[in-house]
């Protein structure tokens, strides 16, 4: 392997140990799901997997898996399966890779995912989810939960968080008949302060690269985001973050930074490239640019909404960053420009996110106008390679490093 | 002592290069159809340039190679276009905001500080819509030479509406035209506004700020310059040699180097 410019952490190994187990007992979950009365659902990113977890559900994630189909160069395969079936080349590489891997397990790495038997879908992350996980409940003849967020072109109004609660009051009467268990509030309660808790480190874990140079780069957010994405709320999360947290700090303290001769620091929005996940951050590294923070992996370093535990959960799963307005977002990147005390930004047009990636171009005008930095568009797809176009995004990227010369 | 530098712009269709001494005149220029070897028609053309002046590779004190095939060039620095692009330009119009380079494979807005450095740039993506490549194509169905292109659609009373982007459907789009018996200049008329229109709004989402330099291969079509000031509502200021300014900005970027 080429050499990489940037410092490994060691946190790598209690990560993929942390991982590796949580991906071992998913697979493994028709060995002990009915034993333990746990069923399994597939859940959306931004499901409120606190509540599922008060019921003793263990999740999976479609998203989660597919990203990893494509770190493993598997997502073509797995898309033309779905495409030979009817899907469009144009919806979200994740929905076909995974409908490819659910119509050709044997394509998938990991062996694709378990047979699930119940569907969560909330619709805070994009329209997307609603049509694909109805084309998963058919196919599985599962039950379908739906959490329909509406989206925020201001503040959380009570209307809306009302009507989000008692979608979320639905839920638990639907969860109590497919699980047979008792719905207890104090269980949710512990599951949201656990949740928290994990938050919480991941967020101090980020904060500490606003040190110049900066501890982290990209690549590690995205890698190490696993755990708060999939086991948000388990101690074993809570534990991974600890350690992660320790090394960051540890960094910092003798001023190690992620990316040799760090010269310009930089924030990224948009999910990561994954198939290119080290060749298009190495040229940035390279030139000693380092992605100090992001968007993406940083949506998962929200702190909870006040109020009752059903409350919180209602407000925060509404309050999610792409379900809010352009001008939200914009702002959003105009702050971590100047608190990482950022001299660019570098946007992905994601293909396959449309939510994320339809208003970038008017979000990019504003931020350059009022942080005075330079943003970068990148087009490009977060899981499928067709969209990856080497030399046109090259050529882009040496012209955008060339302004900071 | 005369110092003597070399801008080289390998681009998809075609190599150019520059030679220019420290006073910042061009002695030569050259340019050809890339072909299979970029690097090779490059070296070509340098050593021909500098015999006509009477030099020799020694005499050089600094190169920059840009455009697609910068990475085999040897050179002191490799560069990117959109760099070399500014640099050339803001040589040649002090003046410019806004640049609208139209090669064979690329089309670009750059926009320029009053320094002449680059603000911001957009490109097209993936696809040839909007740049001299799709010209060629669309001229080749029409068995028309592309520098006749400008010329015919110039001529032409009303326009034929080409909508698609891509290449090979506008293609075919062309075929049906000529099927239905409309005019060769109305025909080339719509293909120039359709790469005019693809740019124009590409030009907007940078941001449109006078002067407005066209250049790039494609800025020799007389039917393009027309269509994209009429759309733009500017003037655009077109070089003499519009095909040679990002090399003249490597050569340049050469003599920066080498102080």
């Amino acid at each position: 392997m080429a050499k990489r410019n940037y410092r490994p952490l060691g946190s790598v190994k209690a990560l993929q140990k942390t991982m590796g187990r949580y991906y071992a007992i998913t697979n493994y979950h028709r060995y002990w799901g009915k034993l333990l009365r746990r069923p399994l659902a597939w859940v959306t990113s931004g499901a409120p997997v606190e509540l599922l977890r008060a019921f003793n559900i263990h999740s999976a994630y479609p998203e989660q898996y597919a990203a990893i189909y494509s770190a493993r160069k598997s997502t073509v395969a797995l898309c033309e399966i779905a495409e030979a079936a009817g899907y469009s080349q144009d919806l979200c590489s994740y929905a076909r890779s995974n409908i490819g891997g659910v119509l050709r397990p044997d394509l998938a790495p990991l062996g694709g995912m378990p047979k699930p038997d119940l569907l969560v879908a909330c619709n805070n992350i994009c329209g997307t989810v609603l049509k694909w996980y109805e084309a998963l409940a058919r196919h599985f003849n599962i039950p379908l939960l739906v959490l329909d967020t509406p989206f925020l072109t201001a503040e959380l109004t009570t209307q809306a968080k009302d009507y989000v609660l008692e979608q979320l009051y639905a839920m638990v009467a639907d969860l109590e008949k497919i699980t047979e268990r008792q719905f207890n509030e104090k269980n949710l309660a512990k599951q949201m302060r656990l949740s928290a808790e994990i938050t919480s480190l991941w967020k101090e874990t980020r904060q500490y690269c606003k040190a110049s140079p900066s501890p982290l780069n990209a690549p590690d957010l995205f890698i190490h985001m696993a755990p708060i994405v999939v086991l948000r709320g388990s101690q074993g999360g809570i534990d991974y973050y600890r350690k992660l947290k320790a090394e960051v700090q540890q960094r910092v303290e003798k001023a190690q930074g992620a990316v040799e001769n760090e010269r310009i620091r930089l924030v990224w929005d948009n999910i990561a490239i994954w198939p290119q996940l080290f060749t298009f951050y190495k040229m940035f590294a390279e030139k000693g640019a380092c992605f100090v923070t992001d968007t993406y992996s940083g949506g998962w370093a929200v702190e909870q909404a006040p109020g009752t535990p059903m409350e919180s959960l209602a407000a925060t799963y509404t309050e999610v960053f792409l379900n809010r307005s352009p001008e939200f977002r914009a702002n959003q990147l105009i702050d971590l420009i100047h608190e990482y005390k950022a001299d660019g930004f570098v946007m992905h047009s994601n293909r396959s996110c449309k939510p994320y990636s339809l208003v970038q171009e008017v979000i990019r005008r504003k931020v350059m106008l009022e942080t005075g930095v330079p943003g970068l568009m990148i087009e490009a797809d977060m899981a499928d390679p067709r969209s990856y176009a080497e030399e046109p995004v090259r050529n882009r990227v040496q012209a955008f490093l060339e302004t900071f010369d | 002592m005369q110092k003597y530098f070399v801008g080289v712009d390998i681009g998809s269709l075609t190599v150019k290069v520059v030679l220019l001494n420290d006073d910042l005149e061009i002695l030569g220029t050259a340019m050809t159809r890339a072909g299979f070897s970029g690097r090779d028609v490059a070296t070509r053309l340098k050593d021909q340039l500098l015999a006509d002046s009477i030099l020799t590779s020694h005499d050089v004190s600094a190169t920059v190679a840009t455009g697609y095939g910068r990475v085999s060039f040897p050179s002191d620095r490799e560069v990117s276009e959109i760099t070399c692009q500014a640099k050339g330009i803001s040589h040649l119009f002090p003046s410019a905001r806004t640049v609208i380079d139209i090669g064979g494979q690329d089309s670009k807005v750059i926009k320029l500080m009053p320094s002449g450095k680059v603000a911001d740039f957009a490109m097209n993506d993936k696809c040839a819509a909007g740049t001299g490549r799709f010209l060629e194509v669309m001229a080749s169905a029409l068995e028309v030479e592309w520098q006749e292109i400008g010329r015919l659609a110039s001529g032409s009373e009303n326009p034929a509406q080409i909508s698609s982007f891509c290449t090979v459907f506008a293609e075919s789009e062309i075929i049906s035209h000529v099927s239905s018996g409309a005019k060769k200049s109305d025909i080339l008329a719509g293909v120039c506004d359709s790469v005019a229109s693809r740019v124009a709004s590409m030009t907007r989402r940078t941001g449109l700020e006078p002067d407005i330099v066209f250049t790039g291969g494609v800025a020799h079509n007389q039917g393009v310059v027309n269509a994209l000031a009429k759309q733009l509502g500017y003037p655009l200021l077109v070089s003499r040699e519009p095909v040679i300014t990002a090399a003249l900005g490597a050569a340049i970027l050469a003599r920066d180097i080498h102080k």
